[in-house]
């Protein structure tokens, strides 16, 4: 025992060693009078710079009768501005040689360009174009309606499984706005008139809803001169930004439902409520996800795919939000293996979690897998930009880019028999199975 | 209050340094960053393996690649082996079970993959040392199991089977071995046959044939000293043995004498997949290989490609248009590539092949020509950020012998490309009188005026020519009434099938892996009732019973429209072509074609309520073998259902077919019937 322990230790060390050596990621943080906080990371190495804004807006801000929203700016603030024609905001940046994206999850919107670094001052324009003074217009509002719905038939109408995250979440929450995804609903995009969309504008996209983060190859005093430039000048919101504090109750006893899909192949989705992001159960959390399947040699993946042959897929999504969260593990059966069989193994693997400690090898090699998986985040300026404003905004801390790891290491194996047996009940858990349609699974 | 003001006037010089920017306008791009393309360290084993290192100290982790320097294998009847061979090589050691070898990457927080001539890992720079140890246990002893190859084999199996119907895929393969010719590398096809051939024998005798250090790379990236880099491959590798190893020797792909056509047929598709492809002389590095890739991309580079603005924005042909043009050291490919609806294959051939015209013929606008210049820039300065691009450029210049500074000049080369420069390596390379227009579609509806392009030949899914589909001819004396006589006929006879009072067909139905029981239960005249269950519990059942009509899906009452009506009362007639005339059902012998091999007549079908169907039967023989319904789908225009019948079996006097296949597209439905009764008494009391 005590040899064992001695490894143990070892093991540990070797870690906070890594940790020490990993290359801290420097930044500076400020707060431009309007409220817009902005983060540097100034970084040479490649001509390359990633100019991100991040609102604190997603689709637990949204009305319940105007769900979607968020998603839906998402989408809108690509249609230009005062200063931008309509469907021209792509142009600039493909014409530049760069690349642009968004996203939207249900805390907060996400928005960058990749550019080689000659065109910082093109990324600066754009984003505080889109702050400033975007175009909210009808004609853009129906084009992006159509859009979006074609989003929606393709990512979830027609796509197998793709309903499971709205079928998981309106039955895992009853009444906090996680109840929906931000995909949110058609009729209520349909309903909205104008005026709405332009006051989720005037509300949700102000500099001190937003973080500004910039990573890459800039001469940061130069950098900050144009940043007063573009994003000063930009008036700070006025209307009161809505930030639900609904408490959910317990889910109070399992929910399980069939859902008939496009699908060839049976699906058991699950999911576990859980603790919001942040805490210490919550890394406990993310360290038992990687058990269950983080790569080959983990227990879903070598129990269900390998040796049983009873999965083609499976797979444990830490899903964690602002407000709370849930562990959703899911399997896809292989060719005539039915849902209620495939369940019965997966409960069996999660079961294991509740009887006894991980052995320490196992532990280590997640911990491990963990270390890894945050020093790869940070390979990239999108990466970095990225993380530094998630950090700030969810946790008010961007500096976790560098101290997150001492959370992970801090996880001991009670912690996670103990979130295991704490949440991973079925009186606390929903299950859908999905039967191709025109067939039913006992 | 004194700090406050302190604190504000210590801020008052940057705001009024911040310059005034001038919002209506997109901002200048700054002068363009002078860009460092490092050069790796490299040296060679003594064992003749190459080995080059890239540090790069931002994150504290390595990536090792072994690479073997070979363009390909011939595999003939064994074509597959390779890409197999390269997946079971991660799949155990002589030392580790797969099992043991997983945990043991995964303990360090590792990966490990690996391909028919690759091999990587990476992990953190902790951790690296022993990452390099199991790379070289797996190369050095692999396990190559039995067991393991036939897991192996089961995927590509059902790789190649999902395959099948994705017209991509066929139109990828037979390009390929139309453009390079089956005894090339690159042009040859891996089948269920050939897939399994592969014996482990091959496998093993793969690995001990190419396998060798002095054809290989070993290329290191990340934060790694070169020195470190050099006793880990000395210490993993040193004990690699050389050996010879045959150059590959592919006999060089001919440009057909004149454009031609080649078609292969898919009777149920709704949309064609169009290539037009050639080989071209380009070896990666070629003096104008950049001016090329200005050139491709002009012509079909994602959205901003004029093959995207031509047959997608302008005429709504497809979703996507886009030309490729890869070089090669063997030899180089280009293809101009869409999937079009069935009605406009002709048009889009006509576009892609103007597009090719318009751009050796045409200067290029210099607006057009400095936005993609702009582009390419843009994207060679993004791809720096990966430090594995830097390792890619040392194995570019070492495998095709370029400069030492090729990447060093990349930009300077790239913005020296003119119009002059992109036309000249148009007309060079691309020939629209010498190429390859594979078309993988419905031929029957597509075929027409595509003579016009050269000749017209058709081939199977695997490359091989076949003759043209024949459109049989029906008999011209052949009348509708006639036809019907002769399928009562061939069915057993008018007494025969009016003796008939009942008949029961029992059977299983085979669905993507699922069964289903079937019962079908006709009590003449006129009712019905047939039924799928799963298990004992209905799925899907149809009845029409004294004069009531009923579908039922999963306990779900479906609408009775006429319609339906009307096709429950033809499934309840034992030979419904006897009831065609008498109730004025339009009648057309439209032609004829092959089914499944045989000559077949189309009768075309509409009913009272105007709902056509196509019903084919044998030439021969009179039995129908198929039936056809097409149908618009919202999104995915007509839809063709098909049915085939087979397995003819004399049930008192009369033919009844044993096996169904519904073919639904995507979805194929098998039915067998096995227990065929008639005559037992049944009433309609009976029918539940």
């Amino acid at each position: 025992m005590q040899k064992k322990l001695l490894l143990f230790f070892v093991c540990s060390l070797a870690m906070a060693q890594l940790f020490a050596q990993g290359q801290t990621i420097q930044f500076e943080k400020y707060t431009l009078p309007n409220g817009l906080k902005v983060i540097l990371h100034e970084d040479h190495s490649a001509p390359v710079v990633a100019v991100t804004a991040l609102y604190h807006v997603g689709s637990k801000n949204e009305d319940t009768a105007r769900t979607g929203f968020a998603h839906f700016f998402e989408h809108l603030l690509f249609e230009g501005s005062e200063n931008i024609k309509r469907g021209e905001f792509d142009k600039y940046v493909t014409n530049a040689g760069g690349v642009l994206n968004a996203n939207t999850s249900q805390d907060r919107t996400f928005y960058y360009e990749l550019l080689p670094s000659n065109q910082l001052d093109l990324g600066l324009w754009l984003e505080s174009e889109r702050m400033m003074h975007a175009k909210i217009e009808q004609i853009g509002v129906n084009t992006q309606r159509e859009v979006v719905k074609e989003e929606k038939r393709m990512r979830m109408d027609n796509r197998p499984y793709g309903s499971f995250l709205n079928e998981m979440l309106k039955r895992a929450f009853k009444v906090h706005p996680y109840r929906w995804s931000p995909i949110g609903s058609m009729d209520h995009l349909n309903a909205a008139k104008l005026e709405e969309f332009i006051q989720f504008y005037k509300t949700y996209y102000v500099p001190d809803n937003c973080v500004l983060s910039i990573a890459g190859d800039f001469n940061k005093a130069e950098l900050k001169k144009k940043i007063e430039s573009y994003f000063g000048p930009i008036a700070k919101g006025t209307s009161p930004i809505v930030r639900p504090s609904i408490k959910e109750p317990a889910l109070g006893g399992e929910v399980r439902d069939i859902i008939q899909d496009n699908v060839q192949l049976e699906g058991v989705f699950q999911a576990y409520r859980a603790p919001k992001q942040g805490g210490d159960e919550y890394y406990a959390f993310n360290v038992l996800s990687n058990i269950l399947s983080g790569g080959e040699s983990s227990r879903m993946n070598k129990t269900l795919v390998d040796s049983k042959q009873l999965a083609a897929a499976a797979q444990s999504v830490p899903f964690f939000n602002e407000d709370a969260g849930v562990l959703i593990t899911l399997a896809i059966a292989n060719m005539g293996v039915k849902a209620n069989v495939l369940e019965q193994h997966m409960d069996s693997v999660v079961n294991e979690l509740k009887t006894g400690l991980v052995s320490e090898r196992e532990f280590q090699k997640v911990k491990n897998q963990i270390t890894t998986g945050l020093v790869a985040s940070n390979g990239t300026m999108a990466g970095i930009a990225e993380s530094l404003a998630n950090y700030e905004v969810y946790f008010g801390d961007a500096n976790l880019i560098n101290t997150e790891l001492a959370k992970y290491n801090k996880v001991t194996r009670e912690d996670v028999l103990a979130v295991a047996k704490k949440y991973l009940n079925k009186d606390n858990r929903v299950v859908l199975y999905y039967v191709p349609k025109a067939k039913s699974s006992k | 209050m004194k700090k406050y003001i302190k604190i504000l006037f210590l801020f008052a010089p940057i705001f009024s340094m911040a310059q005034q920017v001038d919002r209506t306008k997109a901002p200048a791009p700054a002068k363009a960053p002078v860009i460092q393309v490092g050069t790796p360290a490299s040296f060679e084993l003594p064992n003749g393996l190459k080995v080059f290192v890239v540090k790069n100290t931002k994150l504290p982790r390595v990536t090792a690649t072994i690479a073997l320097d070979l363009d390909g294998f011939v595999e003939g009847d064994k074509a597959g082996l390779a890409d197999m061979a390269g997946q079971l090589l991660k799949r155990g050691t002589t030392t580790k079970s797969k099992a043991a070898l997983d945990e043991a990457v995964e303990f360090l927080g590792g990966s490990l993959s690996t391909s028919s001539q690759t091999a990587t890992v990476s992990a953190l720079k902790t951790n690296f040392p022993q990452l390099m140890s199991l790379m070289s246990e797996v190369i050095l002893h692999p396990a190559l199991a039995k067991d393991e190859l036939e897991k192996v084999r089961k995927q590509t199996l059902s790789g190649i089977e999902s395959s099948k119907d994705d017209a991509d895929a066929i139109s990828n393969k037979v390009m390929n071995r139309l453009v390079y010719g089956a005894n090339h590398a690159f042009g040859e096809i891996t089948t269920t046959k050939t897939v399994n051939n592969v014996t482990e024998a091959d496998v093993k005798n793969f690995f001990a044939t190419y396998w060798k250090p002095n054809i290989a790379y070993l290329v290191f990236v990340g934060d790694i000293e070169p020195a470190t880099a050099k006793a880990l491959a000395e210490k993993n590798f040193g004990a690699w043995q050389r050996g010879a190893v045959a150059k590959a020797n592919y006999p060089k792909p001919v440009l057909p004498n004149q454009t031609y056509v080649a078609i292969v047929d898919r009777p149920s598709a709704v949309q064609s997949v169009v290539a037009v492809a050639s080989t071209v002389d380009m070896v990666p590095g070629a003096p104008n290989a950049i001016a090329a890739s200005v050139m491709n991309n002009i012509l079909g580079g994602g959205f901003s490609g004029r093959l995207f603005a031509n047959l997608r924005e302008k005429h709504g042909f497809t979703y996507g248009a886009y030309s490729t043009l890869n070089p090669n050291r063997q030899v180089g490919i280009f293809s101009a590539e869409a999937a079009v609806r069935n009605e406009k294959t002709d048009s889009s051939v006509q576009e892609l092949l103007r597009e090719i015209n318009i751009i050796r013929d045409e200067k290029v606008g210099a607006n057009e020509l400095e936005r993609m210049k702009n582009y390419l820039s843009g994207g060679f300065a993004r791809s720096l950020e990966n430090p594995a691009t830097i390792a890619n450029f040392a194995l570019n210049i070492a495998r095709y012998k370029l400069p030492a500074d090729y990447y060093q000049k990349y930009l300077t080369n790239l913005s020296s490309v003119d119009a002059d420069k992109v036309q000249a390596v148009a007309k060079s390379l691309l020939n629209p009188a010498q190429m390859h227009i594979v078309i993988v579609g419905n031929a029957k509806q597509i075929a027409k005026g595509l003579d016009k392009y050269g000749p017209v030949k058709y081939y199977d899914f695997e490359g091989n020519e076949v003759a043209a589909p024949v459109e049989a001819k029906a008999d011209a004396s052949l009348t509708p009434e006639k036809l019907i006589q002769k399928i009562v006929t061939a069915v057993g006879g008018k007494e025969a099938i009016a003796a008939i009072n009942d008949l029961q067909l029992k059977g299983k139905a085979s669905v993507m892996g699922q069964t289903l029981d079937v019962n079908q239960t006709i009590v003449l005249p006129g009712n019905a009732i047939s039924v799928m269950s799963m298990g004992g519990m209905a799925i899907m059942k149809q009845s029409v019973v004294n004069g009531k009509y009923s579908v039922n899906q999963q306990g779900m009452e479906a609408p009775i429209t006429d319609e339906v009506k009307e096709g429950l009362d033809e499934a309840a007639a034992l030979i419904p072509e006897q009831h065609y005339v008498a109730k004025g059902y339009q009648l057309k012998i439209v032609g004829a074609e092959k089914v499944g091999g045989k000559d077949a007549i189309d009768l075309e079908v509409k009913t009272p309520l105007g709902k056509v169907s196509h019903r084919f039967y044998d030439a021969t023989t009179y039995l129908l073998v198929k039936t056809a319904v097409s149908q618009e789908v919202p999104g995915q225009g007509s839809v063709t259902q098909q049915q085939f019948y087979s397995g003819y079996k004399s049930v008192n006097g009369v033919q009844i077919a044993t096996e169904e296949m519904v073919d639904m597209g995507q979805m194929k439905i098998n039915i067998k019937y096995t227990d065929i009764k008639a005559n037992q008494g049944l009433k309609v009391s009976d029918m539940k």
